[in-house]
């Protein structure tokens, strides 16, 4: 190891839960029994839209081992995370179908399923919203009667009382209506898709049990510790204090476990059975239809450009597909909105972000919070109108991308440190894939092979206080314990973590060890592990952190070394003397106080402790959207090449690329692998997954048989992931966050790449071989 | 979890498997028998099925054996689809059941759990209707054999349960296409599924998919063995004559259905002029 240049960070380090993981001694929290454990299951609703009349729970109490039985009379409030819209069980109404509306406890699992079985409801069927589009016409049947009522928790949500809107976002900057009138050329386009499933590997979990001295103890499968509490507090009335949220190892989250839905049913349970733990596990069937999924959508995109091919005018029009309650759609409404254009510079923005009311399951945030949903909209209507044009596609978008000096949708201004490079980014993918203009070649055998290219941004849209705290703990051996609340959910966090303070201490990473456990007991608060935002929260709480320790060391140092601190460097085990760097003292000797050979001891253990809050972050203007919401833009392109077989309309991904620029990268490895993660999931959601709902809003594909995932060996044969750092002075090292971005551009290469192989203009997903064939015998054999 | 008890035997003959049947059922319990259990285990998990008992045949050797006897290979009910593809005595069978769910899943799936599948895709009966195999059932009769098609729409009579499948050795390897279509992973239930070989000059062929049952249709291997039209009108006139209920569900719409079976079609006629 040598001083001055980097050691670790930059190097792909092994992540600290391989060995773990790859032998499969992970333990789950769905794993985890204890002494005495009572369990719950949820009864669910069998209509989509109905005022429940009566609930008889007689049936079901002759059941052997029941010992309780939860309805939503017993708790008949609201609760959510930005509109508390959703009562935890069902009370009055059912405005989905699965959603609970009695909770059962017995000693086994088995009892409480079959007693579930056998509550009866009646009910008085009510009309059924069961689109979005149907959700936004002028007489469609009402969701919430009451949705102007409802408490808010936090900025930026409006209600629109007496239609199915949960809230509506606005950007209006510059003056669209006269850009649009002296557009050179136009183009409008729609786009939509279903609801569709997170499909983790490991199913939603949580255990509650309350102490006879009113501890609460909570263990979740949740990307959101502290949200728990918040929400407790809230709807509860419980002391923040006296709730204590463990998080383990989570198996997959894709924002599906940032929602609060299992705990509150689980205090519920435990609260009926005199404080009991109760354990509540989701099968696979009631994770995809009873726990809140990916939004559904529908956008309509208006571009229009001046001579020189330069977009002046966008105006976009977002239907979000909540389902039955807003939870986390809201914010993505708003997310949708900040960063509608995508990233190009659009001086004269309209956009109008509904976050929408169906009588579908309830969706929450899904990994890239709107932007993969709202990339797939702008990138088709880019394309498309690149061809009108008839300019090349790359040419187009690299004639309008976004770049430092310009503003966003609400104007934020972009600086070289807050928005990556996106031409760059481009200009790369486009080498990678190969682009030889925008043409399919076809081969002798009827095989098309066409590439498609997308171009995207996100910013992290936190609170504007979101914070993440580390506590670096010094062992009696030198080496250090390092906390944080940043949840490990596969993406490698807890390991960039321990990279960053290992570089920070000059340190082995070996030397690092990471706390995987959540406990919110004694691990500092964090927002929530969401919004790729750990690396940059949490990794500057651990910078901090690591300085403080720094400081503390050369403070008992220079007691040992008998010199100034301003003496002093730390690094490689040691504290040591700048100018001479062999004269020094081995940390182990100062971790927990410095002993002189008398036996009197100096100093104590060295805890360093940091914290970092976002900057400067602000609210968006209700009618404007003016605002600061994101603290930087990371931005990539990606490209796909598939080949489809123009007999049969099946086609085959023979080639994924993506360029990232999310600053600088901590260890290129779990970075790339991150990148792979995120296009399969893009594309396995654009090729096949979606909820199919049947008239009476019901969910036809719910479970692993039926709802098409892409299996492995469907995936493309080549996987090429690249990054452009261009440094962000302020994050850990110049990071910027990366978590989420490798699924945001993937729907749209693929749509763009068959749009171009079969010669129609694809604007829905899943994109099956049958919604090519209907699209082309649209246009083709009109009947 | 299955919310439900039951009991669970595990007989070793196959008269033992029927007198826990009687005995049971006599006792006004129902009764079911089980192979590869995918099925059953994730129909009770999910409330599309209840039972007071299992009769696991696993244990019966007459279900678990896969060898040649005199002229026939004969199949055991029990015998795993991994089993079937690997050891490959009869490789249009082998070609068919590996399309069917993924490999984990074919560790347990067995041939009689398909073939008695409450599923109407059943895509392991495909080659055994165009090969004219026997079915070997076992119940409250004795055993009895009768020609597979009986399965194809049929229920058993109560108690009875099938113990093996037989196949001529002389159909084991006549030239065959196997064709599935999926709405778009390969793991999934088919579009279209079809099996088809070549014997005497005759095609013979077998469809899954594109109806509620499997099946085998003479109308429609009569026009598509009809040589005095040409190819794609021969097609066209087979697609006319299928059962009129062509399924209509989300992976697929009846239209589709048609589309895909005609290129089906198409590409195996390809295959057999290739072979030519
Ligand atoms: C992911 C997945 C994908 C699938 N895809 C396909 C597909 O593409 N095509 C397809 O055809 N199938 C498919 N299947 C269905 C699968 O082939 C059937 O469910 C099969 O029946 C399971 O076999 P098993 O041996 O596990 O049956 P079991 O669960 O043991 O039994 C199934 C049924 O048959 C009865 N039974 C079993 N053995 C006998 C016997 N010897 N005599 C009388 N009755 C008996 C049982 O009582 C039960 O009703 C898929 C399944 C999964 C999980």
């Amino acid at each position: 190891m040598h001083y001055g240049s980097r050691t670790t960070v930059g190097f792909a380090e092994q992540r600290i839960d391989a060995v773990e993981k790859s032998t499969g001694n992970v333990k789950y929290l769905g794993d985890k029994s204890f002494q005495g454990m009572l369990h719950a299951k949820v009864a669910t609703s069998t209509e989509a839209h109905a005022r429940i009349k009566s609930i008889d729970t007689s049936e079901a109490w002759k059941v052997q081992g029941v010992r309780a039985i939860v309805t939503g009379k017993t708790f008949p409030f609201p609760i959510g995370p930005i509109l508390a819209d959703r009562p935890p069980i069902a009370f009055d109404k059912v405005r989905y179908y699965g959603e609970p509306i009695a909770v059962i406890v017995a000693d086994h699992p088995y009892q409480a399923k079959q007693a579930a079985g056998k509550i009866v409801a009646e009910y008085e069927p009510l009309p059924i919203v069961n689109s979005v589009e149907q959700a936004f016409q002028k007489d469609a049947p009402l969701i919430h009667e009451q949705s102007g009522q409802y408490t808010k928790l936090i900025d930026n949500v409006y209600p629109v009382p007496g239609t199915n809107i949960a809230s509506h976002v606005k950007i209006r900057k510059g003056e669209f209506g006269k850009a649009w009138a002296v557009c050179k050329d136009t183009i409008s386009a729609t786009y939509s898709f279903n609801l569709s499933d997170h499909a983790a590997m490991e199913t939603r979990t949580a255990t509650v049990e309350i102490n006879s001295d009113g501890r609460v103890i909570v263990h979740s499968t949740s990307q959101s510790p502290f949200t728990i509490k918040k929400i407790f507090n809230q709807f509860f009335n419980l002391d923040v204090g006296k709730v204590i949220v463990h998080i383990p190892m989570l198996g997959g989250a894709f924002g599906g476990k940032g929602a609060v839905q299992l705990e509150p049913l689980a205090y519920l349970a435990s609260n009926a059975v005199g404080g009991k733990l109760v354990k509540l596990q989701f099968e696979r069937e009631e994770d995809m239809m009873t726990a809140p999924c990916h939004i559904g959508f529908n956008a309509t995109v208006k571009l229009g450009v001046n001579e020189e091919g330069k977009l002046i005018a966008g105006q976009y029009t977002f239907l979000i597909e909540a389902g039955a309650y807003s939870d986390q759609a809201a914010g993505i409404t708003r997310a949708a909105a900040l960063d509608c254009t995508g990233p190009y510079h659009i001086p004269n923005v309209w956009c109008d972000s509904y976050c929408m009311y169906t009588n579908h399951p309830y969706a929450t945030s899904f990994r890239g919070y709107g932007h993969p949903e709202l990339t797939f909209a702008i990138e088709r209507t880019i394309d498309q109108f690149a061809d009108k044009l008839q300019m090349d596609p790359i040419e187009f978008r690299l004639l309008n991308v976004i770049k430092p000096g310009q503003t966003t949708p609400t104007q934020s201004i972009l600086t070289p440190n807050n928005i990556g490079d996106a031409a760059k980014c481009m200009t790369r993918a486009k080498e990678l894939i190969g682009w030889d203009g925008k043409q399919p070649i076809v081969s002798e055998n009827g095989l098309v092979r066409a590439k498609g290219v997308a171009l995207f941004w996100k910013t992290s849209t936190t609170s504007t206080n979101a914070q993440a705290g580390a506590i670096l703990k010094f062992e009696a051996d030198g080496t250090v314990t390092l906390t944080s609340a940043a949840v490990e959910l596969g993406q490698g966090t807890k390991t960039i973590l321990a990279q960053i303070a290992a570089e920070r201490l000059k340190m082995n990473v070996s030397d690092i060890h990471v706390t995987m456990e959540v406990n919110t007991q004694y691990t500092p608060h964090q927002w929530r592990t969401v919004a790729s935002s750990t690396t940059f929260l949490a990794g500057n709480a651990v910078l901090a952190a690591a300085d403080d320790a720094i400081r503390q060391l050369k403070r008992i140092g220079a007691v040992a070394l008998q010199c100034s601190e301003e003496d002093l460097d730390v690094g490689n085990g040691r504290v040591y003397i700048k100018a001479k760097p062999d004269i020094g003292i081995n940390i182990e000797t100062v971790a927990l106080g410095y002993k002189y050979p008398n036996g009197h001891t100096v100093g104590g253990q060295v805890i360093g402790i940091g914290v970092h809050v976002q900057r400067h972050l602000t609210p968006m203007d209700k009618e404007t959207g003016f605002g600061d919401p994101g603290p930087w833009w990371s931005v990539g392109a990606q490209a796909v090449e598939i080949e489809w077989d123009e007999s049969n309309y099946h086609y085959k991904i023979v080639k994924a690329v993506t360029v990232l620029d999310g600053g600088t990268i901590i260890n290129p490895m779990t970075a790339a692998q991150q990148m792979r993660g995120g296009i399969f999931l893009g594309l396995s959601i654009a090729r096949g997954e979606s909820f199919e709902f049947n008239e009476q809003g019901v969910i036809q594909n719910p479970d692993l048989r039926t709802y098409q995932l892409m299996r492995f060996g469907e995936q493309p044969d080549e996987y090429i992931v690249e990054f452009v750092e261009t440094p962000a002075e302020d994050g850990p090292f110049g990071a910027r966050g990366i978590g989420e971005y490798g699924v945001i551009g993937a729907a749209a290469a693929l749509a763009n790449g068959l749009s171009l192989a079969t010669n129609v203009e694809l604007t829905q997903l899943p994109l099956t071989p049958e919604l090519i064939w209907r699209t082309r015998r649209a246009a083709y054999d009109p009947v | 979890m299955i919310p439900f008890n039951f009991d669970y035997f595990k007989p070793e003959t196959l008269e033992e498997a029927l007198k826990i049947y009687s005995s049971e059922w006599k006792l006004g319990k129902k009764v079911i028998y089980l192979s590869g259990g995918t099925e059953v285990i994730t129909f009770a998990r999910g409330g599309k099925m209840t039972f007071d008992s299992v009769i696991d045949l696993k244990g019966i050797p007459e279900c678990t054996m896969l060898e040649m006897q005199g002229d026939d290979l004969v199949i055991g009910a029990a015998v795993t689809l991994n089993r079937l593809v690997e050891s490959n005595h009869f490789p249009l069978l082998s070609k068919t059941v590996r399309t069917i769910a993924d490999h984990t899943s074919r560790n347990k799936i067995t041939i009689g759990g398909n073939l008695m599948s409450k599923l109407g895709y059943r895509e392991g009966i495909l080659p055994f209707l165009i090969t004219d195999a026997i079915a070997v059932v076992y119940g409250p009769a004795g055993t009895e054999a009768m020609p597979v098609d009986n399965l194809a729409a049929a229920e058993l009579a109560e108690g009875q349960f099938l113990t093996q499948v037989k196949v001529a050795a002389s159909n084991l390897d006549l030239p065959f296409v196997s064709m599935k279509r999926t709405r778009s992973s390969k793991v999934g239930y088919p579009i279209v599924s079809l099996a088809a070989l070549r014997k005497e000059g005759r095609i013979r062929i077998a469809f899954s998919g594109i109806h509620e049952h499997p099946f085998r249709s003479a109308v429609v291997e009569g026009i598509l063995n009809d040589e005095t039209i040409e190819d794609q009108q021969r097609i066209d006139k087979a697609i006319a004559k299928l059962p009129t209920n062509v399924t209509d569900d989300f992976i697929a719409s009846k239209d589709f259905r048609k589309f895909v079976l005609n290129k089906l079609l198409t590409e195996m006629n390809a295959v057999w002029e290739g072979s030519r």
